[in-house]
């Protein structure tokens, strides 16, 4: 239902842009639903590295740090009046995340495809075909990543080949636009969701919740939709929080556990102005991301997956 | 340490927990024996003859010494009445509480209330928080036949009924009105001023505390209701002085407690424990003595001029108006009001009074030591070493002077004696009253520490084993322990446990995320159960996710959003055509369990219909006479005619009887037809089980009965996303805290529900009422108990072992960190309102709720 807006836009959009790549996307994607069986294992794409270029690795450590130089300096406005300072730092925001995602990540399909450029068009679209079955609400935009993910795929192939003909600008302008109509089409409402469940008003607080989700979705929406398209896989992945870990993880990540732990002063008997409802929470947010983006590209933590298995396991499925 | 078995370290440490608290508790809320009876009038002091037969006792409440006593107080002529010497200022001492019924305590018998006084206060029913029967100066005056009469809060007449002749209350229920409240005692003082007949004439004005309250002391309102409660002073003082049936009346004017800078009280801040007290009679100006100044700078800690003990009232009161002091008395005859009467002779015995009453409270709270006897001659030579050495060695001088033939240099020695004397008794007396026994303390906490240290080796290989889970719950008890040093915290704890069971449901969310990825990839199904099982599964994180965000918002607790609308006390009574559909869902739910759950024959079926019906109209009627709101406008006539004749606790009994037989009908025939059957998607139920929720039904507040239903959903949810032992432990650890908060309960003593304590029986016993309580306030933890159990019934026993170790260790560690937060902050400001508290309701948590439930849960 919430899907169904941004589709018909991508259908029309990328065919005229990719239009002879279309119909081998088609192909793929059919012949794998015809087949039925999804393959033995699901694979998604690998952890995302930073672009190589020395433009690319200083603004991917300036970002963050701007971004929360930001939010700091504007600290002041957002207690005051929380709802409007939100309202008006949204369009920096979105377009400070844009630029960054512009100068220091893969757009979508740009960077896998080029490590494995065979296997990765029938990974995407057989994991598409996967997520189309399973009624997930983030997965649900499952066509447009079977388009994107075939026209990544030839984005990729076309990079490799013809060089300087897509990989510019317009390579980066359609997933940078792909992922604001996300963020803020899907992103906002299923992380204001999220926000109300772990405990957000329900009743009362509506802009700020909604204003808070907006913010948060650009942290973490903006740089992944950009880089990963809607890549079934990879989506199932990140409602499983199961991605491996890398910049633009870690910053979601960082992000959606920097906003729980945001929750920790509010019970606090200061009362303090910037108590009030999503100020710490926001504040949470934006700490989480700049941490997050930083550690998540660390050798330590890199490629890492967030597991929750363990020995308990093995004896209840013995016991079964 | 480590050679320890974990069968006898959880033993050991069980035993040991109990006995931790039992030590603790004993230093930490001393006895403190009270004498009942009404003091009599001894030979000696009836020839004192006592200088006033009148007393005008006037309250303001939160009168902070410096309303009355600094430049920018609206008390003109009360501080002309203090430079002329008419009025003799004082900062009288309020212990904590500071909140009006234990400072009216205080002022009334002379003892300071202990916290457990508090406590009982609140859980005894109204009409019995009385001092009807205790030892007070409005008793010594009415017990000689004196006529009083009371205006203003109607504390008093809660605590002293039938004791007032006329009298007119008012509550301070409407903190926002400032005028009415003090009207309604102004209105009467003219009238009053002229009868004759009454010989305490009691006011109380609220006006005062509601504008700190409201606005704060600093507002502008406070300078003008300071005028106006001076001008009252001028109407009293001017008819005084007037004289006639008044000429010799003693008019008091003091607070009761004072306030803290946001005009709040209820803490031991020096703000809010100064209130200000003034003794006014024309007779002042005639004695000698320094005049005093005013208006004066007030220092920061609020003392001004003499600070004396709120208690010392009493027995000034008693010398004054000559009456016996009352028994339980603490306070010391204020020395400053000894020149009223001129004959030494007079004043000594007025002190010797105070000293024997004293005496006798001595005797009474430590009958091991031997004041009176002359024993210690020899020893009281050296320097005292104890108040209560210096207490014994004043009081040896004061026999060995009045023995001794009175000479005039005896006379000077005899009243310094006697001070000596009253101020070491007091300072005792009061010791004993509110200090703590730092070994008991001590040995308490160590007590607990041993149960922890024991634990640890088998709780850390348990958690070790499971490597995230474990992680989890160490970090868990860890927050949770450190919580407890953080009054904020204590007040919100259920924050802390939303907080921490919506990260529990995310890491369940990603398990099973990560294993369905696994799954697919292995072929497996998910689940073995019914198809409804594994969708159950797919969506069972979102599933307690909404539940839990419904819950959360059931009842607000804690302090700080306390007062925002819920569902239970603001959606429910504006949407009853939710609220009673809801309720009958749910007893018609656990109805059709209890009969499905034992399928034997009709008879049973029948008498499961008869007992939830009964529990049905059992709630029903006690709606109807209790929480008539919850029925709306239309039917309540007729329901309140249709139970009008039918006796609840019989209802009740029924009900209780009921459930008792269904019990036993079951474990009668346990082995013959008892069959344990998977009951929707895995989650086994019993009878036992669907009895136990049918009880804490019963004892559950109406709009907190359709929880049972989403708990149920919740239960169901759980069980079918096969969870390991360690996390069925912290499941079952998280859902018994948060619905504890869910329904409503907090760390405040004013949050326990009392409302249906006394089902089924006619008469206060301290056993059924508690239990009772605990069974209602505590409905979340034991059906979680309970479901907890159900879910883990195919543990083996080694499970259970790491059940219990995990549970007790928990509970050992969140224990000892109570303790050592409520020793080490007992000098911090909320240690009454906040960690007495919180260490109260740890107990009940580890004695009822641990032991009582929990472990005995597991061996039911």
């Amino acid at each position: 239902m919430v899907s169904s807006p941004p589709s018909p836009t991508a259908t029309g959009a990328m065919p005229a842009i990719h239009g002879n790549n279309s119909n081998s996307s088609h192909s793929s994607s059919s012949s794998s639903n015809s087949g039925g069986g999804p393959p033995p294992i699901l694979k998604s794409s690998p952890p995302v590295r930073i672009l190589p270029s020395q433009l690319a690795r200083i603004y991917s450590l300036a970002h963050p740090a701007a971004v929360l130089l930001g939010f700091a300096v504007r600290f002041p406005q957002l207690v005051n009046d929380p709802v409007s300072e939100m309202l008006n730092a949204l369009p920096l925001l979105a377009a400070s995340q844009v630029v960054f995602a512009i100068i220091c990540l893969p757009p979508a399909g740009g960077s896998f495809d080029n490590n494995t450029p065979g296997s990765s068009s029938g990974a995407t679209s057989s994991s598409t075909s996967s997520s189309s079955s399973s009624s997930n609400i983030i997965l649900r935009p499952g066509r447009p990543a079977r388009r994107k993910g075939g026209s990544g795929g030839s984005g990729g192939a076309g990079a490799g080949v013809g060089g300087g003909v897509l990989g510019g600008l317009g390579g980066k302008v359609i997933p940078s636009l792909l992922a604001l109509i996300l963020t803020t089409l899907l992103a906002t409402p299923v992380l204001a969701i999220l926000l109300v469940l772990f405990g957000a008003p329900f009743t009362t607080h509506h802009a700020q919740t909604a204003l808070c989700a907006a913010h948060m979705a650009l942290l973490t929406a903006v740089p992944l939709v950009y880089v990963h398209g809607v890549d079934g896989a990879v989506w199932k992945e990140v409602w499983g929080a199961g991605r491996p870990a890398d910049a633009v993880w870690g910053a979601a990540l960082g992000t959606c556990v920097g906003a729980w732990l945001g929750a920790v002063p509010i019970p606090l008997d200061w009362d303090r102005p910037w108590q009030a409802f999503p100020i710490t929470i926001l504040a949470g947010a934006y700490l989480g991301f700049a941490t997050g983006t930083l550690l998540g590209r660390t050798k330590w933590v890199y490629g890492k997956r967030l597991r929750f298995t363990e020995e308990g396991e093995l004896t209840d499925k013995k016991m079964e | 340490m480590a050679a320890v078995s974990g069968v006898s370290a959880i033993l050991i440490a069980n035993v040991l927990i109990p006995l931790a608290i039992a030590i603790f508790s004993s230093g930490f809320f001393p006895y403190k024996p009270l004498v009942s009876g009404l003091a009599e009038c001894e030979d000696s002091e009836q020839n004192v003859k006592p200088p006033f037969d009148k007393v005008i006792f006037m309250v303001v409440d939160a009168l902070r010494s410096d309303f009355v006593y600094s430049n920018a107080s609206g008390f003109a002529f009360t501080q002309s009445l203090i430079r002329s010497g008419a009025a003799l200022p004082f900062t009288a001492h309020a212990s904590s509480p500071t909140v009006t019924m234990p400072r009216l305590k205080a002022m009334t018998t002379g003892s300071t209330p202990s916290f457990l006084d508090v406590i009982f206060n609140i859980a005894e029913s109204d009409t019995s928080t009385t001092l009807a029967f205790q030892d007070t100066w409005l008793a010594q005056l009415r017990a000689r036949g004196d006529r009083l009469v009371m205006y203003g809060d109607d504390t008093w007449l809660k605590l002293f009924p039938g004791m007032f002749d006329r009298a007119d209350g008012t509550t301070s229920f409407y903190v926002s009105d400032f005028t009415e409240v003090d009207h309604n005692v102004t209105r009467h003082v003219p009238n009053e001023l002229l009868q004759d007949d009454w010989s305490a004439f009691i006011m109380h004005f609220l006006g005062l505390d509601h504008i700190g309250h409201k606005l704060g002391p600093r507002s502008s309102h406070m300078f003008k209701k300071q005028r106006e409660m001076d001008s009252v002073i001028g109407e009293l003082y001017a008819s005084i002085e007037r004289g006639g049936h008044l000429q010799s009346t003693l008019l008091v004017l003091c607070g009761d407690h004072g306030m803290n800078d946001a005009g709040n009280h209820g803490g031991s801040s020096s703000g809010e424990t100064s209130p200000a007290l003034l003794f006014i009679s024309p007779l002042f100006k005639t004695m000698g003595g320094a005049r005093h100044q005013a208006p004066i700078d007030i220092p920061d800690d609020f003392q001004c001029y003499k600070t004396v003990d709120q208690t010392d009232i009493v027995p000034t009161l008693a010398g004054l108006l000559g009456f016996p002091i009352p028994l339980n008395n603490l306070g010391v005859f204020i020395p400053d009001l000894l020149d009223v009467w001129h004959l030494y002779s007079q004043r000594t015995k007025v002190l010797l009074a105070n000293a024997k009453q004293l005496l006798r409270r001595l005797e009474h709270s430590f009958p091991d030591h031997k004041i009176a006897a002359d024993q210690l001659p020899g020893r009281c030579t050296t320097e005292p070493l104890t108040s209560m050495h210096e207490a014994q060695c004043a009081w040896l001088q004061v026999m060995t002077l009045i023995k001794n033939p009175i000479s005039s240099e005896d006379q000077d020695e005899l009243e310094p004696a006697l001070s000596r004397f009253l101020s070491s008794a007091q300072e005792v007396l009061t010791n004993a009253a509110s200090d703590y026994n730092l070994r008991q303390l001590l040995l308490g906490i160590g007590a607990m520490a041993l149960a922890v240290l024991l634990l640890l080796p088998n709780a850390y290989k348990q958690l070790s084993i499971s490597m995230h889970s474990g992680a989890f719950l160490a970090g868990l008890i860890v927050c949770y322990g450190g919580m407890m040093f953080a009054s904020s915290y204590v007040e919100e704890e259920h924050q802390f446990w939303n907080w921490t069971f919506s990260a529990w449901t995310f890491l369940l969310h990603v398990k099973a995320a990560s294993r369905r990825s696994c799954a697919s990839s292995e072929q497996l199904p998910i689940s073995n159960g019914p198809f409804s099982s594994s969708i159950l599964a797919h969506y069972a994180t979102l599933a307690l996710f909404a539940t839990h965000r419904i819950l959360r918002r059931w009842n607000q607790t804690g302090q700080k959003f306390a007062a925002e609308p819920d569902i239970a006390h603001n959606f429910f009574p504006t949407n009853l055509y939710i609220l009673w559909p809801l309720v009958i869902v749910t007893y018609a739910d656990i109805c059709v369990h209890l009969s499905h759950s034992y399928h034997s024959s009709k008879l049973w079926r029948l008498i499961c219909i008869a007992v939830t019906a009964t529990a049905f109209l059992f709630k029903l009627g006690s709606v109807v006479s209790d929480f008539p709101e919850l029925l709306g406008t239309t039917h309540i006539g007729t329901l309140k005619r249709a139970f009008n004749r039918v006796p609840l606790i019989l209802l009740s009994r029924i009900v209780f009887v009921g459930l008792l037989l269904l019990i036993l009908v079951t474990i009668y025939n346990r082995k013959k037809t008892w069959k344990k059957e998977p009951f929707m998607s895995g989650m086994h139920t019993s009878v036992m089980h669907e009895a136990l929720t049918l009880l804490l039904i019963t004892q559950s507040r109406t709009t907190n009965i359709p929880l049972f239903l989403i708990f149920r959903l919740q239960a169901v949810t759980f069980a079918s996303m096969n969870l390991s032992g360690i996390e069925l432990t912290i499941t079952s650890l998280l859902m018994q805290y948060m619905t504890f908060f869910a329904s409503g309960g907090s760390n405040a003593i004013s949050s326990v529900d009392l409302s249906n304590a006394y089902n089924g029986i006619d008469h206060y016993s301290v056993f059924f009422v508690g239990l009772l309580t605990f069974v209602g306030n505590w409905a979340g933890p034991i059906w979680w108990a309970s479901a907890a159990r159900h879910l883990r019934y195919r543990q083996t026993w080694k499970e259970k072992e790491a059940h219990m170790t995990t549970l007790t260790f928990h509970i050992a560690t969140s224990s000892l960190c109570v303790m050592v937060a409520c020793m080490t902050l007992r000098a911090h400001l909320f240690i009454w309102t906040v960690f007495s508290p919180k260490y109260l309701y740890m107990m009940a948590w580890a004695v009822m709720g641990h032991l009582g439930v929990n472990l005995l849960g597991e061996f039911s």
